[in-house]
């Protein structure tokens, strides 16, 4: 046996590689390295974009439409770009199209209880809760919300909330943001919001999801698109909240270095078993 | 005296720490893990679901009638429809399932349709026409790469009308055309696998990052003591087989 395959068998093993990635992931969250991170093009571009667009007493939607185990991933890009919304003066509407999208509302607002100090609920912001419907909702709530829902999610009348006099269908906001785990949600907004009203879209999505909703936003049916804790990251560093994507990088930095070393020795057993095997007269 | 916050917290630790394990082997604390995890979603599905309905339509039903039933009565059909669903479960009534499915069907259908044409197929191929020319080096070179792995793409999927080489001839200049779009497609394809698969990578490593930084860093003890546990549970079965 050559010495390429000895390596290959211990290589091989699954268990080698996720006990150097827990290791990789836990040692630069206990000692930090402050590896640098640039701003991409792309967050950039998204930021200036509420910069320059969005006027005091601008309204958004905001969709919620992530898992507990995607908090990670969305949630630094929902707290910056809310932080970014009301210091710009802006007035939000949540909702969720998925039942745990309340979870994760919930969760968010406890760990950033400094963005939502002082923003007074029902005249600041609005959680209108899980709309159940799917596409369905979706087109429903831009054609009307007050038709679609009653209550918010606490129970309030909608009617009785002073932002939702303000804003009723897919036209009265100035922007549409969609935070989501999965490809379909963002499919929905661009079909039933986009499409028919032309209502600026705006995404925040997982890394595993971008590049399937590359098209929407290369064929200009969304501004922008925050992708994964790096663009987080990147935009708690431009609103100047550091948190969760931030303390995250490090970890990312090396599990990924990680990978990319495994890949080439992956690569360089391959080909030398592939070589020995060619010399050796076999397979 | 331990509070509910505490426990909850340490369970959470232990939960996602005995999810993980099985990375390693399948083991005892795993399948308690999985079978909690997929109880509590169950459970907290139905319970979040039941709570939208009860918050729309039962309780202003019930306290508000006056303004439900002028505003809101709508919401009647689809929990008549959505009563239906169960009808499955009768052998006599089973068939009246059928037209909650197809009320269901039919809506989401009509409504996909209504802007599927301009969202998913004009507007993708008016994206793809952009200029080959320009003073912008790089914006050329990706219009280029865009044109020409869209056309590749499309040519590898194109099963229909292709030309063959026919035995012993001379192959057509088309042949060649053919064959280079069919070569491009091929490459950009696997460049767009190969980004799709580091994305993958990035995601999950993202997850076990928040959730390390979520749950497990704040309760340190209750992480290594269900280390522990898994690390056992794992290796006795292993023990007792030599």
């Amino acid at each position: 046996m050559s010495r390429s395959i000895s390596l290959g068998k211990i290589l091989e093993s699954r268990e080698l590689l996720y006990t150097l990635l827990l290791i990789s992931v836990i040692l630069p969250i206990i000692h930090p390295l402050g590896i640098p991170i640039a701003v991409s093009a792309r967050t950039k571009a998204v930021y200036d974009y509420i910069e320059n667009n969005l006027k005091p007493g601008c309204h958004v939607y905001f969709e919620i439409y992530y898992e507990v185990a995607a908090r990670g991933e969305l949630e630094p890009n929902v707290v910056a770009l809310t932080k970014h919304l009301f210091d710009k003066g802006c007035k939000i509407v949540y909702g969720s199209l998925a039942s745990f999208g309340v979870i994760v509302f919930e969760l968010m607002k406890t760990t950033a209880a400094d963005v939502f100090q002082g923003r007074e609920y029902g005249k600041d912001y609005v959680f209108l809760g899980y709309v159940a419907g799917g596409e369905s909702a979706a087109a429903s709530l831009a054609k009307s919300i007050k038709g679609t829902v009653s209550v918010d999610n606490y129970g309030n009348r909608i009617e009785n909330l002073p932002l939702m006099q303000e804003v009723d269908k897919a036209t009265d906001f100035d922007l549409v943001i969609i935070a989501s785990s999965g490809t379909d949600t963002f499919a929905y907004y661009v079909r039933q919001w986009y499409t028919p009203y032309n209502v600026p879209l705006l995404f925040a999505a997982l890394s595993i999801i971008a590049p399937s909703i590359e098209p929407y936003v290369g064929a200009k049916q969304a501004v922008g698109m925050l992708v994964g804790q790096r663009a987080g990251a990147e935009y708690e560093t431009l609103v100047g909240r550091l948190g969760l994507g931030m303390a995250s990088m490090d970890a990312q930095s090396t599990s990924h270095m990680l990978v990319l070393v495994f890949i080439v020795i992956g690569n360089v057993v391959y080909w030398s078993q592939r070589l020995s095997s060619k010399r050796g007269g076999g397979k | 005296m331990i509070s509910w916050d505490i426990l909850g917290a340490w369970l959470s630790a232990a939960m996602v720490v005995w999810i993980y394990s099985f990375a390693y082997r399948d083991n005892l604390f795993y399948k308690l893990a999985e079978h909690m995890f997929v109880g509590a979603a169950a459970g907290y599905s139905i319970a979040l679901a039941l709570d939208s309905l009860n918050r729309v339509m039962i309780k202003p039903a019930i306290t508000t009638p006056e303004t439900f039933w002028t505003t809101s009565w709508h919401y009647v059909v689809p929990a008549i429809l959505g009563v239906l669903m169960f009808a499955k479960y009768s052998r006599k009534y089973y068939w009246l399932a059928r037209y909650a499915v197809a009320v269901n069907i039919a809506v989401g259908t009509g409504l996909a349709l209504r802007t599927v044409p301009i969202a998913n197929i004009t507007r993708q191929i008016t994206a793809t026409i952009v200029p080959l020319w320009g003073s912008d080096p790089v914006t050329v070179l990706n219009n280029w790469l865009l044109v020409l792995i869209t056309i590749g793409a499309l040519t590898y999927f194109l099963f229909t009308i292709f030309p063959r080489r026919a035995e012993g001839a001379r192959p057509s200049p088309l042949y060649y055309v053919y064959r280079t779009l069919y070569y491009i497609g091929i490459y950009g394809m696997m460049v767009g696998f190969g980004a799709l698969f580091a994305n993958t990578i990035m995601t999950r490593v993202g997850f076990l990052i928040s959730i390390y930084l979520i749950y497990l860093q704040p309760q340190y003890w209750a992480t290594i003591v269900a280390a522990i546990l898994a690390a056992i549970a794992i290796l006795l079965p292993l023990i007792r087989k030599k």
